[in-house]
């Protein structure tokens, strides 16, 4: 079984601190994506630097492929004493799941891993074990496409406490709170949203602890083929679409000429509609077997600039309204951000002569600038990406 | 009759959203919903002349400004013989 990862978190700072206490390390192997989430004792600084070594510790060693063992003694070796109290101390979860679909998860002192499987709780059998006196739970298992896997922080699980709740939201709740959640096809990012977003409540909004969730979701490798913009020399667009046209996956045409051009090639008619969802992004059109039509460099330059929000994890509820809106630029992101593990971009470099056109009140000859960016943006999104020139 | 309004990114720059909705208008001010399809198109290749219309595969060229005269003289000109 060829499995996909897909993997968001949000942390929460405690009330007046700026920095957090807790840190998210994601690492992909050759084989294997992992995922660490480290709670550094205390807060602030301090709890900062333990959990920032703590990850980076533990990834860089299990990635060249030390023993558990000898990580956790590393860490134990290393982080420096807390004056305080005497001991270094920060608690961590690492979940690695490999491509074939083998899983280890691995969690010392973190509340455990809620795992979600056909929108029920899963409960996974663990071994314990003593490494330098601390006390350890292992778990080997299996994933199967659809799984989703909620690590997080104490302060999770604490959110409320002595507030709104007497005993904050406690671990079983969160779990029913995640199960009913993702009665609808969720994603990890919107899980994460949904659960992080009821933990601010429940701590009106000041937290009284770091509090950090990080969702993996287990899914189908999911290619997606985006062509645009004609080639330079006519003779390959043939080539072109050709290339486009071929293997498994959705297919996304962005550009008027592209798309009539495709058209051409494949014989199919292409219907064009007159809907303005939104007055600045033309409207989208339809040709037989292609997944999505749309204009080209207006949409995509919106688009792009979701890719970025998402990016720079800008994501809330009103992020999500403007993504599921049924303009052609809200299409093409959400197709890229929730429907998507590897994008194969089909880039014509032709120049239309008209766009160089500097009354134009947008500069529309800026093709290889968006797609650049959107390499760029997808990447960091942690997809893979291919891009071909004609 | 079948008008066909560029829908491509030059000609949406130059204002075929406009005069969409203004042909829009007029069809359904004169009641000439049955005898007119209005239709969009992506690039016609013309972009120099955007914003492009066809009228049943006529060429013009048209600015959001002058779609009301546009529609009277040509269109209107058109169906009454």
């Amino acid at each position: 079984m060829g499995v996909n990862v897909e993997i968001s978190y949000k942390s929460l700072n405690k009330h007046q601190e700026e920095l957090c206490g807790d840190k998210v390390e994601l690492l992909k192997t050759k084989d294997s994506d992992i995922l660490i989430l480290a709670d550094g004792m205390g807060s602030g600084v301090k709890a900062n630097i333990l959990a920032t070594l703590t990850s980076k510790i533990l990834g860089t060693m299990l990635c060249n492929g030390a023993s558990l063992e000898d990580s956790v003694e590393t860490i134990i070796l290393t982080l420096p004493l807390c004056k305080v109290r005497q001991v270094a101390y920060s608690t961590f979860s690492i979940l690695q799941i490999f491509h074939t679909g083998e899983a280890y998860l691995v969690e010392f002192d973190n509340p455990s891993c809620i795992c979600l499987r056909k929108k029920s709780l899963l409960k996974i059998p663990y071994k314990e074990r003593m490494i330098h006196k601390k006390k350890i739970r292992e778990y080997r298992f299996q994933v199967e496409i659809g799984d989703y896997y909620v690590l997080m922080s104490d302060g999770v699980v604490h959110a409320g406490v002595g507030k709104l709740l007497n005993f904050g939201w406690s671990w079983e709740n969160i779990a029913e709170y995640a199960t009913k959640a993702v009665t609808t096809c969720f994603t990890a990012n919107r899980l994460v949203m949904s659960l992080s977003d009821a933990c601010n409540e429940l701590y009106m909004e000041s937290p009284g602890d770091d509090a950090t969730v990080a969702v993996a979701k287990v899914t189908d490798k999911k290619v997606v083929h985006l062509l645009t913009g004609p080639a330079v020399e006519k003779e390959k667009d043939a080539q072109m679409i050709k290339d486009f046209l071929e293997g498994e996956g959705t297919r996304i045409v962005c550009g008027g000429t592209t798309a009539n051009i495709v058209s051409r090639e494949t014989n199919k008619k292409i219907r064009t509609t007159l809907d303005y969802l939104d007055p600045k992004i033309p409207p989208i059109a339809y040709i037989d077997g292609i997944d999505l039509v749309t204009e080209g460099v207006l949409t995509l330059s919106r688009t792009l600039t979701l890719l970025r929000r998402y990016v720079k994890n800008e994501v809330d509820e009103s992020f999500f309204v403007e993504l599921d809106k049924k303009n052609g630029a809200s299409m093409v992101a959400k197709m890229l951000i929730e429907e998507c593990t590897d994008l194969r971009m089909y880039v014509g470099r032709a120049i239309n002569v008209a766009h160089q056109n500097p009354e134009l009140p947008f500069d529309l000859s800026i093709r290889m600038n968006l797609v650049h960016q959107m390499e760029e943006a997808v990447k960091a999104m942690g997809k893979e990406i291919t891009v071909t020139y004609y | 009759m079948n008008i066909t309004v560029c829908i491509g990114s030059s000609c949406h720059l130059k204002g075929s959203r406009e005069i969409v909705t203004k042909l829009q208008e007029l069809v359904r001010k004169e009641k000439l919903e049955e005898s007119i399809e209005l239709t969009g198109s992506f690039c016609m290749g013309q972009c120099v002349r955007g914003v492009c219309v066809t009228i049943d595969g006529t060429l013009y060229s048209l600015s959001p400004e002058q779609t009301e005269g546009f529609f009277y003289k040509e269109v209107m000109g058109r169906l009454t013989p």
